[in-house]
């Protein structure tokens, strides 16, 4: 895995971007971003421990992660996958002895490099899609349900026009449409 | 009524700074008599304070000085020999809490105010007598571990009479049970073991086993204390030996190692007699057959008895942590998974496995894991540090490591070896081979009968998967205490650095674990202490208690029972209507506050004396916004003694009545002073845990209600409260000047 | 008992059969099943969830909603679907203001989210509310000789807290060994069984890896329990343990094949329904498994 990280960093360049560039600590904006326990972490490793992105090797686990926030590494993390390759396990937040929540960590950091537009492709299309049908995992092919004698159309979104202009009445009310991550009219 | 005023120069301190001789006439207006003086504490002042009293025939004194905190005694003597009441002497600060911090106009302005104020309080005096109250020469301890044995043979040995009551079989406690203890890793049994023989042997005390409190009532000097006695179903002919029962007893219970329902709970008991585990026995009275003394009764009764005490002493110890609430160690399902105090047992050389580190399959382990912080650091079981196990886990790591070369890995958050000799204890246990991992374990599974670890390095930022033979969970401390227990559940003490071993209760006092996890030697100090305060109280033989207890006016009293209720001291009674103890009155004041009928006053801080200091403040408005500031005796008064004392300058505006507690403030002085013209007032008093009465919470409240209820009249934002240490000066005076703009910009 | 039948995506468009399954099972568990019309994705992790705490919750409450206005709970057999709705149920639940912002935005499309309605896994409405004997009863065909081993999956466990059902403890699952067992099955424990499967996220960002923890997986099955079969409550795990073994099994890294199914499907086949419906669809081949249900177990 490639460190994304100079080997030597300089923190007081960071400590002054901090306050007079981004206005605020990257660990508040972290905290902004849901991840409101990060500061109780007493880096124990107790959640790196049975992390699967530990355990095959990503650099920016939720151990690590949360310690890097807490330095005001930020820009340095957004070449790194680490946070999109969560799979939201949560067996991190079960066994926290801090209620840290560090999946919550790793989302928010998700939160703060799509505002970055530091995102991967498959996410915009995940999105793109959920917007367009309803469902972030979406196929036109529909041999597979046919096959197994179901109607063609699920009778979700995808079957039903009024209820896919209501997500995406929806959606524009989020904070999705900010992003402009694709077009949403 | 008729009061003289004393204003007293202290050289420059007082004088320098505002005009003396402006005051004095100033305060000839509102007194019968004024005066100043050079330096009113000296022996000449004195003299003169006591002169003027006889010839002018005061009968209230306002002395106008430094701090009441430095001479209000000296002037209450002073007032006793010129033959006045000593509780009718009253103290205008114009030192510490005026021209130490203001200066000008200002300061003369606020010393006029002051004493102004304190005339008002001084008309209102009354005559009030010490009280004193027998104390009985006995005393109780609650718990015989080492905490209870210790207090116990401190006091049996100054003469005084000792109950000490153990709810086991057996006095000796947890340390009874483990095998070798730091940092001098002597075997624990062989220093208890003689202290818990002198227990027994000493004529002063009297040891209670399979006893339990049930209910303590009375007060202190007088405590009546209902213990229950489970029968133990062996009497006073057993002779020890348990060789005769344990071997015809058929039933088999697994206790770290095998024993029998009749058991003896270790060689080294105290009392020497067989202990019955009711829960398990058949009653086939087979022991009873078996037993040549006739020592095996089963048809002992549980009994009740009363004790009379001056004092109690709570040893109850802690309760180890259930590991089974983690389940991620899978205690209790993973063989191989036990706790630190398993381990204890099975290295003690009179434990069950004879002190070798064997698996419950007979294997021995070539390869030992301990996981630190097991109910410790959690905020999902006990956020508290348990504060022994990283020093046992290094003992029992060097014995295994050294005794029977097994090794030995430790993962940790972080080791803490702060202590004598502990430190250095750590380093060699590094030396001698002991692996450390930084990082806490999340999850363990069981292979081939090994227990599987998996965990991250976190200094080498890897993750593990590595097997071990036996896996020790060292388990933390629980609270285990009678008394009122603090968040931790631990027991509450009076302050947490200056009274450590005594309780809100008076004459109850805590020692050991019982207040929060400690190692032995810690528990062994706390127990000395709370021996020596025990005596103390013991030794004068009587109580002087301060005049200022709270009583009932009956005819007012319309038996609400609000007053039991904010009582931390169980000193009210209501059976119709309410009756205080005066002697176990603590003088917080918080009923008087409470009471809705004004049916409750207290000497020394009446309601007619504060009331008159906040009508008095009110006559003229000498600052604008105008503060009045109820500060508690404790923390708020000391507090604005230390700016003073450190010259910290804060904004004029503040006027101060002291309280003995913010308990004691009364939402209707809060009022009586906004309507009367008061810009706003702030109720100063300790930080939220550190309330020296522990009632500081319904000032909170108080404070928090009355804001609410003034917002409906757009007048929110009037009352602050200020929550501060007595140390916490620049706090305080920060949080003052900041009410002082809050109230500006209204 | 009406439950709303809850499909997320897997389910819907790459996993139909599992959704055949469940809705043949159903009636005859005395299950009644709403379709909840106009459902949508739950939101999936890599989604909104991404995005923003108040639009993650806002898409699951309008799903929640659907069941809320009929005054019923959902179901899912989908582990995602049933941990994302559950922890944005917990959010909106444990906190008044998510609650409130996200009747806000449900407001402009008519809608409202009490916090009433949860979505429930089907293993559990199976376990707790069907009931093991009933199911006993509903198999016509028993796993005599044959060898489980199940894969609960993470989000049927973690966090614990969020969900509306529990295990007790949930390092050590019993729920779906039970489901199993009580169908006539050896079921095995293997000591990776609570291990991630390696889909989601971890996939689409670095398919190496992901295939790196399929294999230690499906390794550890082969090992301690030598299974015939791998049965799951999930639609991610059942999909990644299907086609990540047979891709390794293509590129040599594993020399064995057990085919995988989804509980629902399992049960649907001990019930006698139609294997190419209720569970035709695959590429870890189950042909001999469900001629060894349908041809030797008969009860």
């Amino acid at each position: 895995m490639e460190e994304h990280v100079p080997a030597v960093i300089n923190l007081t360049y960071l400590w002054k971007k901090e306050r007079e560039e981004l206005g605020e600590k990257v660990i508040e904006t972290i905290k902004g971003f849901g991840a409101e326990g990060i500061e109780y972490c007493m880096q124990c490793g107790a959640c790196s421990s049975i992390c699967p992105l530990a355990t095959t090797g990503f650099e920016w686990y939720n151990r690590r992660l949360i310690k890097a926030i807490d330095f005001g590494i930020r820009d340095e993390l957004f070449d790194d996958v680490t946070p999109w390759a969560c799979v939201a396990c949560n067996r991190c937040v079960e066994v926290c002895p801090r209620n840290v929540n560090p999946f919550e960590v790793m989302f928010a950091m998700r939160r703060l490099m799509i505002e970055e537009l530091a995102v991967p492709m498959t996410a915009v299309q995940a999105l793109k899609s959920l917007y367009d049908h309803g469902h972030a995992v979406y196929t036109t092919g529909r041999e597979a349900r046919k096959k197994v004698g179901l109607p063609e159309k699920p009778p979700t979104t995808d079957s039903d026009e009024k209820a896919l202009e209501e997500l995406r009445v929806l959606l524009r009310n989020t904070k999705l449409p900010e992003l402009g991550l694709f077009p949403m009219s | 009524m008729k009061v003289g005023v004393f204003i007293c120069h202290c050289g420059l301190n007082i004088a320098g700074k505002i005009n003396v001789k402006e005051l004095v006439e100033y305060a000839g207006k509102f007194a019968d008599y004024a005066e100043d003086v050079d330096y009113a504490c000296s022996e000449a002042g004195q003299e003169e304070i006591a002169r003027a009293i006889a010839e002018e025939k005061l009968d209230s004194i306002v002395v106008a000085a430094c701090s009441p905190k430095l001479h209000e005694a000296t002037f209450r003597r002073v007032a006793a020999k010129a033959g006045i009441n000593p509780y009718m002497v009253t103290i205008a600060n114009i030192r510490e809490q005026c021209t130490w911090v203001h200066s000008g106009i200002e300061a003369q302005l606020k010393a006029m105010d002051t004493i102004r104020m304190a005339i008002a309080r001084a008309k209102q005096s009354k005559p009030l007598e010490r009280k004193r109250a027998r104390i009985r020469r006995a005393v109780a301890v609650v718990g015989g571990g080492i905490a209870g044995i210790e207090a116990s043979l401190t006091m049996a040995k100054a003469g005084i009479k000792v109950y000490l009551i153990e709810k086991r079989p057996s006095i000796g406690g947890h340390m009874a049970l483990l095998n070798e203890v730091f940092p001098t890793n002597d075997c624990s049994i062989c220093i208890l073991a003689p202290k818990m023989n002198e227990v027994w042997e000493n004529e002063n005390i009297e040891v209670i086993t399979n006893a339990e409190v049930e209910k303590i009532s009375g007060r202190v000097g007088n405590f009546r204390l209902k213990v229950l006695k489970h029968p133990r179903y062996v009497n006073e002919n057993c002779k020890g030996c348990i060789d005769d029962c344990s071997s015809v007893c058929p039933v088999e219970v697994y206790d770290v190692g095998i024993r029998k329902a009749i058991y003896m709970p270790f060689p080294q008991a105290t009392p020497l007699y067989a202990a019955i585990d009711w829960e398990n026995c058949i009653r086939c009275e087979l022991c009873v057959k078996a037993c040549k003394p006739d020592a095996v009764d089963f048809s002992q009764k549980p009994e009740e008895i009363e004790i009379n005490v001056g004092a109690i002493i709570f040893a109850t110890g802690f309760k180890p942590f259930d590991a089974r609430r983690k389940p991620e160690y899978g205690y209790g399902k993973l063989e191989n998974v036990i706790t630190s105090l398993e381990l204890e047992r099975l290295l003690s050389a009179s434990g069950p496995t004879m002190g070798e580190p064997i698996r419950r399959d007979g294997k021995k382990p070539e390869k030992v894991a301990f996981i630190q912080c097991v109910g410790s650091r959690d905020v999902n079981t006990n956020p508290y540090c348990s504060r022994v196990c990283c020093m046992a886990s290094l003992k029992n790591a060097l014995i295994l490591k050294e005794r029977f070369g097994i090794d030995v890995t430790i993962f940790y958050i972080d080791m803490r070896a702060a202590g004598r000799g502990y430190e250095e204890y750590y380093r060699m246990t590094m030396e001698k081979g002991v692996r450390f991992v930084r990082g806490i374990v999340g999850n363990l599974y069981e292979k081939d009968g090994r227990i599987v670890v998996r965990y991250e390095d976190t200094l080498l930022s890897r993750v593990f998967d590595e097997e071990f033979d036996m896996v020790v969970l060292a388990i933390g401390m629980e609270g285990n205490s009678l008394l009122p227990k603090s968040e931790d559940g631990f027991a509450e003490v009076a302050h947490p650095k200056l009274r450590p071993v005594e309780t809100s209760t008076k004459g109850m006092f805590v020692a050991g674990t019982a207040s929060g996890p400690k190692d032995i030697q810690e528990s062994v100090a706390s127990a000395g202490l709370a021996a020596s305060k025990a005596m103390q109280l013991i030794c004068s033989g009587e109580e002087e208690l301060e005049p200022f207890n709270a009583y009932v006016i009956p005819d007012k009293c319309v038996g609400c029972g609000l007053c039991v209720k904010v009582c931390r001291f169980n000193s009210i009674t209501m059976d119709g209507k309410a009756a205080i103890d005066a002697k176990a009155c603590a003088m917080c004041g918080a009923c008087v506050a409470a009471c809705p009928a004004d049916a409750i006053d207290m000497g020394f801080f009446s309601d007619e004396q504060i009331m008159a200091e906040i009508d008095a403040l009110t006559e003229e408005k000498n600052t604008d916004p105008l503060i009045l500031a109820f500060a508690c005796w404790y923390c708020g008064y000391s507090a604005l003694d230390l700016a003073g004392t450190l010259k910290l300058s804060y904004p004029p505006n503040i006027r101060v009545i002291r309280v003995p507690c913010s308990g004691r403030v009364d939402a209707e002085w809060i009022v009586r002073a906004l309507e009367r013209g008061v810009d706003g007032v702030a109720v100063i008093g300790c930080r939220p845990s550190e309330c020296h009465f522990g009632v500081n919470s319904i000032a909170m409240k108080r404070v928090e209600g009355l804001n609410e209820a003034l917002e409906l009249y757009g007048e929110g934002g009037r009352v602050k409260g200020i929550w501060c240490s007595a140390g916490e000066a620049r706090k305080l005076v920060n949080s003052l000047s900041e009410f002082v703009e809050e109230l500006r910009k209204r | 008992m009406k439950y709303g039948l809850f499909l997320g995506c897997n389910i819907s468009f790459n996993r139909p059969d599992v959704e055949a399954a469940i809705r043949s099972v159903s009636p005859l568990l005395g299950v009644e099943l709403d379709d909840l019309n106009g459902q949508s994705c739950c939101p999936t992790w890599g989604t909104v969830p991404s995005v923003d705490t108040i639009a993650w919750c806002a898409v699951g409450a309008r799903n929640l909603a659907l069941g809320e206005e009929k005054g019923i709970d959902l179901v899912t057999a989908c582990n995602t679907c049933y941990s994302s709705l559950s922890e944005a149920r917990y959010k909106m639940l444990n906190d008044a203001e998510t609650m409130r912002e996200v009747n806000e935005i449900l407001k402009k499309i008519g809608k409202e989210y009490k916090g009433k309605s949860k979505c429930r896994h089907v293993a559990w409405v199976l376990y707790r509310d069907v009931g093991l004997d009933r199911i006993k009863k509903a198999a016509k065909y028993e796993l005599d000789d044959i060898v489980i081993a199940v894969q609960p999956g993470c989000h049927f466990l973690w966090p614990s807290k969020v969900l509306p059902d529990r295990e007790e403890d949930p390092f050590n699952p019993v729920v779906l060994r039970e489901l199993c067992k009580v169908l006539g099955a050896d079921v095995r424990p293997y000591t990776r069984m609570i291990d991630c499967c390696g889909a989601g996220a971890l996939k689409s960002t670095n398919q190496e890896k992901s295939y790196k923890l399929a294999k230690m997986k499906l390794e550890c099955i082969r090992k301690e329990t030598d299974a015939d079969l791998i049965v799951t409550t999930c639609s991610s795990c059942l999909i990644q343990l299907d086609e990540a073994q047979e891709m390794l099994r293509k590129r040599g890294e594993i020399d064995f094949s057990i085919p995988v199914l989804h509980y629902v499907q399992l049960l649907a086949l001990c019930m006698g329904f139609d294997p190419e419906r209720v569970a035709g669809i695959c590429v870890t081949p189950r042909d001999e498994i469900i001629s060894k249900i349908v041809e030797s177990g008969r009860k």
